[in-house]
């Protein structure tokens, strides 16, 4: 195979994915054409009866061509699947990965492993079966060409994940040998007291791992579960769903109006109840047995009821946080966590929605917990009062401006609520009186600002800022802000992103001054 | 250039040039001319006695109400170009358009991703360019048309210079 580029390393030896990958990926392909082609035989077989008796005599042979046809096609398409395995190859050096792939259409693709945003392991239940799984490597393209090797064995997978990430973490290794000190150490850093500091007291800062020497081996960066998502509470959280209440009610309205027709039969609602079950099923395939963990590598998520999916965010890849609290969930105490990150949640991406998830359904304190991960330090005094005025507080307190009592006519809900405040690591925007949303902007990711100002908002003197991010489910904006306050904070917030784009390069996590190597 | 209420303080635009204003009327004339045959096609199959059904003052209004409305944009078409105006600052590029819905939008040189030169034809008769600044943000990619050609090169190897010696991460 001729390796033509210049950075491949001729050193690392190339591998090839599992020989029944193909399959695991085109069996709904090769069922639906064994269904249509044997239904179609069958049936002319079935069917004779009803023409010329003369018919029967060609059973024998008539039978023997089908057949024939039927393993030629089937034998091509073997072919296919063994050729599209044979030219699949893909190596990992210190720098970069790379998958040479396709047939007739060669392509080779090569992805720099420190540009990496997050790598994920999921396996698809016929994968599952057969011990296989994907890895998935993104890196911040505008979404649909991430790297992925499907499928290897799933022990195979976990490992070239742990390298991987080692090398985008910084350390020159061939081996995950110097990954495994590090995550050793950062055990010894998470022990249990540690563990209930952090849930008592929040957002204290994670101890950010050094590379010094340990001596336990372990496979992996060691995990700590800092949330799960019971199956009740999961099941609970998605019959509180808009969807489903006015679903239900819907449902039930047609079920009512039909009864007072007569010949009314249960068996009419059925479509719409599989419209809203099949809605269901899907959340809960997804946010079944859901766990966020903190590791060296970042915040790992794993969930999955048929397909299973772990997904390795690694430090700093975060650029936008929102926590949502719809009104159905407020007697609960439930909310949810979406992030923004580059190369996830582009259109573009696969299950972009479901990825960009970090918590589905969680308690006040699990929201706590995750967001000590992702935002290791927020940046001010009693995180905790903080945090609450954030999430779910209205009014001035805890350093948050809002906006003029003059916009009520405009919001008449939210104005107290709609604001915002700055912290020294981030920009927190408040939204919303029903559903509430609170959005964590870490300054070094801010990539850009927006002041706008259409003509009624003129009339009432406000103007809105916006954070740009990449793609995905989280919009940073502050709404109605005197426009005072608004140029101020669009100036302000401007220094603050180019300050702290000096000061931090994330990269490489765990190494330091990496830059004048890099370029 | 007129300062206005949203423009952050202390900042000097650099406006496009007046020209640009020719180049938005070509697509305006374009747009309005077809919005007019099509709203008026009823109007013509009323008068020939093939839709003799359709209200006349329907068909005289429908097409006379759009035509008002297109010359007001057209009229307002200058005013939008001297709207439009961009500042260099040592971090970061400001750009605002806009007269009804204002918009002023920083980005930071060292998050720019790549720089786009385009020239349309109506752009290469009058000697201008556009420059599209892009970052990894779909909504922070920075626009500014309407530059003469000498200028948009200039900006574009200053934004190339400057973004390479602010590189930043994501």
């Amino acid at each position: 195979m001729p390796h033509t580029q210049d950075d491949t390393n001729t050193r690392e030896p190339w591998h090839r994915v599992h020989p029944v990958s193909p399959l695991v990926r085109g069996w709904i392909a090769v069922v639906a054409i064994a269904f249509v082609y044997g239904q179609n035989t069958l049936s002319s077989f079935i069917e004779p009866e009803l023409s010329s008796p003369e018919d029967g005599f060609m059973m024998g042979e008539s039978l023997l061509i089908p057949i024939l046809i039927g393993s030629g096609i089937l034998i091509v398409i073997l072919l296919g699947f063994l050729g599209s395995w044979w030219f699949t190859k893909y190596q990992i050096t210190d720098r970069h990965v790379n998958v040479n792939s396709g047939m007739v259409f060669r392509k080779q693709r090569q992805a720099r492993i420190d540009r990496v945003q997050s790598i994920d392991i999921a396996q698809p239940l016929v994968a599952r079966i057969f011990g296989l799984a994907e890895l998935r490597f993104d890196v911040a393209d505008s979404g649909s060409a991430a790297m992925s090797l499907a499928f290897i064995k799933l022990s195979e997978a976990q490992e070239l994940r742990n390298t991987i990430l080692a090398r985008a973490a910084g350390l020159k290794s061939s081996t995950g040998q110097q990954h495994t000190e590090v995550s050793t150490q950062l055990t010894t850093v998470m022990d249990p007291e540690t563990t209930t500091h952090l849930q008592t007291s929040l957002p204290q800062q994670v101890p950010s791992p050094a590379p010094t020497s340990a001596g336990v081996q372990t496979q992996q960066a060691s995990e700590r579960v800092v949330a799960m998502v019971p199956l009740g509470r999961l099941i609970g959280s998605l019959l509180l769903r808009p969807v489903a209440i006015f679903g239900l009610v819907a449902i039930i309205a047609v079920g009512v109006a039909m009864s007072m027709v007569e010949d009314f039969r249960p068996l009419f609602l059925l479509p719409g109840l599989l419209g809203v079950g099949g809605l269901m099923w899907k959340h809960i395939n997804t946010g079944y047995n859901f766990k966020a963990a903190t590791s060296a590598d970042g915040l790992r998520l794993s969930y999955g009821l048929l397909d299973t999916r772990h997904q390795t965010v690694p430090p700093g890849r975060v650029q936008a946080i929102e926590i949502h609290g719809p009104l159905f969930w407020r007697r609960a105490g439930w909310y949810r966590v979406a992030v923004n990150v580059a190369g996830i949640g582009g259109p573009g991406a696969e299950d972009s929605e479901e990825r960009s998830v970090l918590l589905p359904v969680g308690t006040y304190e699990d929201v706590l917990a995750v967001l000590s991960v992702v935002l290791p330090d927020p940046g001010v005094q009693e995180a905790r009062d903080f945090f609450a005025a954030a999430i779910n507080g209205t009014g001035q307190d805890h350093g948050f401006t809002t906006s003029d009592p003059r916009v009520r006519p405009l919001s008449p809900l939210a104005y107290r609520r709609q604001g915002f405040a700055v912290t020294h690591t981030a920009l927190v925007a408040r939204n919303g009186a029903l559903h509430r949303t609170t959005v964590i902007v870490p300054h070094e990711r801010t990539q850009g600002i927006r002041l706008s100002q259409g003509p009624l908002a003129r009339r009432f003197n406000v103007a809105e800022v916006g954070l740009a991010t990449t793609a995905g489910p989280v919009t940073p904006v502050v709404k109605q802000l005197d426009v005072e306050e608004a140029r101020a904070l669009f100036l302000s917030q401007s220094d603050r992103a180019a300050l702290a784009r000096k000061k931090f390069d994330t990269n490489h996590w765990l190494e330091e001054n990496l830059h004048d190597e890099e370029r | 250039m007129q300062q206005e209420p949203i423009d952050p303080a202390g900042i000097t635009w650099m406006r496009v040039s007046p020209q640009y204003a020719k180049v938005r009327m070509v697509g305006w004339g374009i747009s309005a001319l077809i919005t007019l045959v099509v709203l008026s096609v009823p109007l013509v199959l009323q008068l020939t006695g093939v839709w003799p059904g359709y209200p006349l003052w329907l068909g005289i209004g429908l097409p006379a109400i759009v035509l008002i409305a297109e010359l007001i944009r057209l009229a307002v078409i200058p005013r939008q170009v001297a709207a439009i105006g961009y500042a260099e600052r040592d971090d970061d590029l400001l750009v605002r358009h806009g007269l009804m819905f204002q918009k002023v939008l920083v980005v930071p040189y060292g998050r720019m991703q790549f720089v786009d030169v385009a020239v349309g034809p109506i752009d290469r008769m009058l000697g201008l360019c556009k420059i599209k600044l892009h970052t990894a943000a779909a909504d922070a990619t920075a626009e500014i048309p309407g530059l003469p050609l000498a200028e948009g090169t200039r900006l574009r190897e200053q934004l190339a210079a400057r973004g390479e010696s602010r590189l930043a991460g994501l």
